[in-house]
């Protein structure tokens, strides 16, 4: 198929970093506005602020794990600090930074609703406790800064290889001559966080969560046709430009990776949410059983989008 | 007592700030070192060399090929040249492609670690002291001519045999080439043959589309 340089160790940490991007995103949104103090316990805030550290960690060392030298003598990990016409040195810079504020931000939600975690602050470190809001406001907001980095990122790592790989490096439209996965892998970010956070972790605590946050169910909607956009645009602009990136977009659309586009991300992760969100704002609540349904589908359906435009990076012909 | 108290806790303050700078100072000295390793590096590369090869004349036989595998003491199949066919079934015909060189190399921009560089005579090299193993100069080059060492964890690329090209002989690829399709010349002597089959035109860069500017190797095709 497409390049083998990269292979699902990438694709997984693409997700991963977009995963743990868009679940911070979430909880600091909750914290922001205010959402989160609607009700005694927020579960959104609590799921988003605790994983998204490990994710985006967890996702840098198979990073780290497919380095070849780098993995064997670590120590040459800090040679990549040193590049800045590198997208992966800004990357190492923005993973380095984001992953101990997310780690902090967990921290200061857990803080607040393990007990035994609470017992030990409020004895050792009260002034924590005393003034939570305004840390978890600080972290939330100086992190957000980083998480929309770290989405944004991944799909200019790859997308900036430029003529070796036109799938990656195709534009938004022919004369904006932005790339357009970026875009895409920031969408994908999001409803990817909101589907762990809200559609999953928040349902499994409270079904009835559903019934006070209705505009979740617009949200996702949206997000299912800004994402509809962005995949429809890449391919039609990839399939216009001929040469690889047309053959890229053909193993995709009837080739070997038919059956992830068209099931695992067409129907898993769009239509089947699609669905199921406009039927939730019509019954105006969720089951049990969508919620976490389509939460479940949009999550791997992100992993399945990232394994697949990693896949189809057909080089240049020559 | 509290003086004694007081001094000792700025004793091991500035202690412990003498263990950071001095740790901070061991990681500046080792990046820089590491940059250092690669002598000749340059910003602003001119090829002094120029390798082109006369399509017309390859018939695909892949002497190029295995000459450079045996150079290099690579593995068994593999090579910093390959060579892709053109044409059609009826009227096929060779293009030997490896590292072009190129003056705006996306090898070199990419690298996270500074470890593709310019020598000094345009060469594109890498510096495996440096190296991590990420593949991306790999993936970002559109002439596909970059291999993994999976031994020793490390990228690796034609680099024109320069030991041998700065004594004065020509590179593996060259002198194993028995159709004479790939001469091989210094650049930046206008008389020879190199210089004047680029002066004239007869000889272009390969996809000067991509816009890297390949700098050594040149291309005599057809048509």
């Amino acid at each position: 198929m497409g390049q083998t340089a990269w292979g699902w160790l990438i694709a997984i940490y693409l997700f991963l970093g977009g995963l743990g991007a868009g679940s911070f995103l979430m909880a600091a949104f909750f914290e922001l506005s205010g959402w989160r103090y609607r009700s005694k316990f927020c579960p959104v805030a609590l799921v988003g602020a605790t994983v998204s550290g490990p994710l985006v960690a967890l996702g840098s060392l198979l990073l780290i794990f497919d380095l070849g030298a780098g993995r064997m003598q670590p120590w040459r990990i800090l040679y990549m600090f040193t590049h800045f016409s590198s997208v992966m040195t800004w990357g190492i810079y923005i993973l380095s930074i984001f992953i101990p504020l997310a780690l902090v931000y967990g921290f200061l939600e857990l803080m607040e609703s393990e007990p035994w975690l609470k017992g030990f602050v409020a004895a050792r470190l009260p002034w924590l406790l005393r003034n939570g809001r305004t840390y978890r406001r600080w972290v939330a907001a100086v992190g957000s800064v980083f998480a929309v980095a770290t989405a944004v990122y991944t799909g200019v790592l790859i997308s900036d290889v430029g003529p070796a790989i036109p799938l990656w490096s195709q534009p938004v439209l022919p004369f904006v001559r932005i790339p357009m996965l970026p875009i895409l892998f920031f969408i994908s970010a999001i409803s990817t966080g909101m589907g762990l956070t809200f559609d999953i972790s928040a349902t499994i605590a409270d079904p009835e969560i559903q019934r006070r946050f209705r505009i979740m169910d617009l949200s996702h909607i949206l997000l299912i046709g800004l994402e509809n956009i962005a995949i429809g645009l890449l391919f039609i602009s990839a399939l216009s430009s001929g040469g690889s990136a047309a053959e890229s977009a053909r193993i995709v659309l009837y080739g070997p990776l038919a059956v992830v586009f068209w099931v695992g991300v067409v129907l898993v992760g769009l239509a089947f949410p699609f669905v199921v969100h406009a039927y939730a704002i019509g019954r105006g609540q969720h089951s049990l059983a969508s919620g976490v349904g389509s939460g479940v589908g949009i999550v791997i359906a992100g992993l399945l989008l990232r394994y697949m435009i990693v896949y189809a990076g057909i080089p240049a012909a020559l | 007592m509290s003086e004694t108290k007081v001094s000792r806790r700025t004793f091991l303050r500035y202690l412990l700030g003498t263990g950071a700078l001095a740790a901070a100072g061991g990681v500046g000295v080792g990046l820089t070192q590491g940059a250092q390793a690669a002598l000749a590096r340059t910003d602003k590369p001119k090829a002094r060399y120029a390798l082109i090869i006369d399509t017309t004349k390859c018939v695909g036989c892949g002497a190029c090929v295995r000459a450079c595998n045996i150079r290099n003491h690579l593995p068994e199949g593999k090579s910093y040249v390959h060579i892709v066919q053109k044409g059609d079934a009826k009227h096929p015909w060779f293009m030997p492609v490896q590292c072009q060189h190129c003056a705006d190399a996306p090898c070199a921009r990419v690298c996270p670690t500074r470890a593709t560089y310019h020598h000094e005579s345009g060469v594109v090299l890498i510096n495996e002291k440096l190296c991590v193993g990420c593949k991306y100069c790999e993936v970002a080059c559109p002439y596909q001519a970059r291999t993994f060492d999976e031994e020793r964890g490390v990228v690796d690329k034609c680099w024109l045999c320069l030991d041998w090209v700065s004594e004065g002989k020509e590179p593996a690829c060259v002198q194993s080439c028995v159709l004479g399709a790939r001469i091989f010349g210094r650049l930046d002597d206008p008389t020879s043959e190199v210089a004047q089959l680029v002066a004239s035109g007869k000889a272009k860069p390969l996809h000067p589309e991509f816009g890297t500017h390949p700098a050594v190797l040149h291309y005599i095709i057809e048509g």
